[in-house]
């Protein structure tokens, strides 16, 4: 369930939810943001990158695995 | 009905705080107008540029010569290159170079090589680069401190869902303030609107995850709402019948694929294209921007799937590439490289088509900008007659805020909030609030979804007709007779999704009364009643914009 906030480091700020450009968080003064729409998550990593703590941490769902294979496949 | 703010008042109203939005902006304040960017999300990080960009389409005449028109040349045969009015790209590459030095003065580092501008990727062999390569990290925060500094009152959490006309000229916007759980309406009283809101995703199941319509390319967010506001108010569209499809990872969809730095091949080695067998970062493999269905059409006659194959790329060019994708904001797909040991010098990683999205299609402008609604404005990807995406953003909305802004002062400010219309589009969108329970937003969107797939679909390999693109109209008009009456949202934030979701069936019927119209094939606008390319048509434009409720088209010569 993407993003993921480490409530150990979260300062509680409110920088995740104030600056998604999703708007899939929730925020209450002084509480850990909750991921309130995490099916809405465009996995941009802002949240991430935005955190003054790196309390966040970002998973991409299974099934956006990235296909890839060993390159000496191609070119046997 | 939803509680109304006090109205707020401005010179100029930007619609949408991405890279045209805040560039119009900037441009309006720098003329002398109060002018006032709303914003969905927050601009710092809003829309499809959220995290960054790293191609900036550009005439540099140091770089590349005095004649504008070769330049102009390689725009039309680029990935952006279709369905220009030419004099508007001529403006636009006119005054390129300027917006690069603004950027580059403001804090965007457009050369982070050296001295000097440097030209790279999405190039043919041989002939004259075009992309101006930058690192665009953290453009979004310097756009947003260059606004402040210029005097842009920027509000955010605070989308505009419907334009108010008041005696055939704009006279503001009725908004939704989502900073809160409980919804509630602000109208902003406007001499000027610049609409700037991006591309229209969700319009389609998305290519890689269908029914979860989050898995896009660009900002999800963005879903047409300048194309659906406008068209309410009666604006020209063009060219919306025509799809565009972008291109990139398997299955998590992202643009930038020219920051890729390989060359694409089949399973068994063979490259795909003619251009290059060793990609650097000046000349990568541009064969996906040439042939676009590449990754589709291999995966349907069995002969893929199609890889970037980077491992012969030199090492230096990797660790290049790799910087550019922290430029471009893929720090998403960096990471998850790192963390689960996809090693491009080893592995090929498979590449696909997405779902049709709409860029480079709807409202049509003129010279300055200007929509055919007097004191309307459009700049970036929502523009039906001109695209060069970042740049062309960047460079229009420019144009068109330094006019609005400039112009601005001539126009009286109306009460817009005494605008009937005001009022019945604030009891729709109430009535899904005050409905206690009833459908999803959600449901409403994959519906749209599903009948744009069906009855509109793009190519390749998928055709429309006059009877599946009718049938697909009637659907379509089922299902938003459906959605108003069952709707039922329990936030402001659910409500804003709901509202997104009308603006996409709007977008749907303009692609479709637009496609009935275009009666012939061409690019993935493919009829099986009209299997051929009408030359009449090459240098042609579609207009559709409704009049009274009833939907006009027209057919008018390119402004070359």
């Amino acid at each position: 369930m993407p993003p993921i906030i480490h409530a150990d480091r979260c300062t509680h700020c409110g920088m995740c939810a104030t600056i998604c450009p999703m708007n899939i968080f929730k925020h209450e003064k002084g509480q850990t943001p909750k991921v309130a729409y995490p099916e809405e998550c465009w996995h941009c990593n802002a949240c991430v990158l935005d955190c003054p703590a790196h309390a966040v941490e970002l998973r991409l769902p299974l099934n956006y695995m990235v296909l890839h294979v060993d390159a000496d496949t191609l070119h046997a | 009905m939803l509680e109304f703010n006090a109205p707020l008042s401005t010179d100029v109203l930007v619609v949408g705080g991405g890279i045209g939005g805040l560039c119009a902006a900037i441009a309006s304040a720098r003329t002398g107008a109060r002018t006032m960017v709303a914003e969905k999300a927050d601009t710092r990080r809003s829309g499809s540029g959220a995290t960054g960009n790293d191609h900036f389409a550009c005439y540099y005449p140091k770089a590349h010569g005095s004649d504008i028109r070769v330049i102009l040349k390689e725009l039309r045969q680029s990935l952006v290159g279709a369905y220009h009015d030419e004099k508007l790209s001529l403006r636009f590459l006119e005054e390129s170079i300027h917006m690069v030095d603004r950027w580059q003065e403001w804090g965007i580092n457009m050369k982070p090589f050296g001295d000097d501008y440097e030209f790279m990727g999405h190039a043919y062999p041989g002939r004259p680069r075009i992309w101006l390569k930058y690192d665009g990290h953290n453009q979004k925060q310097v756009l947003t401190r260059q606004a402040k500094k210029e005097g842009v009152e920027i509000v955010n959490h605070l989308p505009v869902i419907d334009l108010i006309e008041m005696d055939g000229e704009i006279a503001g916007a009725l908004a939704l303030d989502v900073s809160k759980d409980t919804p509630t309406f602000t109208v902003i009283r406007a001499r000027k609107v610049v609409l700037s809101t991006g591309t229209a995703n969700r319009l389609y199941p998305a290519a890689g995850s269908p029914g979860w319509p989050f898995n896009t390319a660009f900002c999800p967010a963005c879903t047409g709402a300048a194309q659906a506001q406008a068209w309410r108010i009666g604006a020209k569209m063009v060219n919306m019948e025509m799809p565009n499809r972008h291109a990139g990872p398997k299955f998590f969809a992202r643009a930038g694929k020219s920051t890729w730095i390989g060359v694409y091949r089949y399973p068994n080695g063979k490259l795909l294209g003619p251009f290059v067998d060793r990609a650097t970062r000046y000349v990568g493999d541009i064969t996906c921007d040439v042939w676009n269905s590449a990754y589709t059409d291999v995966l349907l006659n069995g002969s893929g799937p199609a890889y970037i194959d980077c491992t012969q790329t030199k090492p230096e060019d990797l660790a290049f590439m790799r910087e550019g994708m922290i430029s471009e904001g893929l720090t998403t797909l960096v990471d998850y490289m790192d963390r689960t040991g996809l090693d491009v010098s080893r592995h090929a990683v498979e590449f696909m088509q997405y779902e049709p999205h709409i860029i480079g299609r709807g409202l049509e402008i003129d010279i300055d900008g200007q929509t055919s609604v007097p004191g309307l404005y459009a700049a970036g990807d929502m523009v039906g007659n001109f695209r060069a995406d970042i740049a062309g953003a960047a460079v229009y909305g420019w144009i068109a805020g330094g006019h609005a802004g400039a112009s601005a002062a001539s126009c009286e400010l109306k009460n817009a909030e005494t605008s009937p219309w005001v009022a019945e589009r604030a009891q729709l969108y109430s009535s899904f609030v005050e409905r206690e329970s009833g459908a999803a937003w959600k449901e409403a969107n994959l519906a749209v979804q599903q009948i744009m797939d069906s009855y509109a679909a793009a190519g390749p390999h998928r055709l429309r007709s006059a009877t599946l693109l009718t049938a697909g109209l009637k659907y379509m008009a089922d299902l938003r007779k459906n959605a108003i009456n069952e709707i039922s949202v329990p936030d402001a934030h659910s409500l804003m999704r709901a509202i997104e979701t009308l603006d996409l069936m709007d977008n749907g019927e303009i692609v479709m009364h637009a496609a009935l119209e275009r009666k012939e094939t061409r690019g993935m606008h493919q009829r099986s009643d009209y299997t051929f390319t009408n030359p009449l048509l090459s240098d042609k434009f579609l207009e559709v914009w409704q009049e009274n409720g009833t939907v006009r088209t027209e057919w008018r010569q390119c402004w070359n």
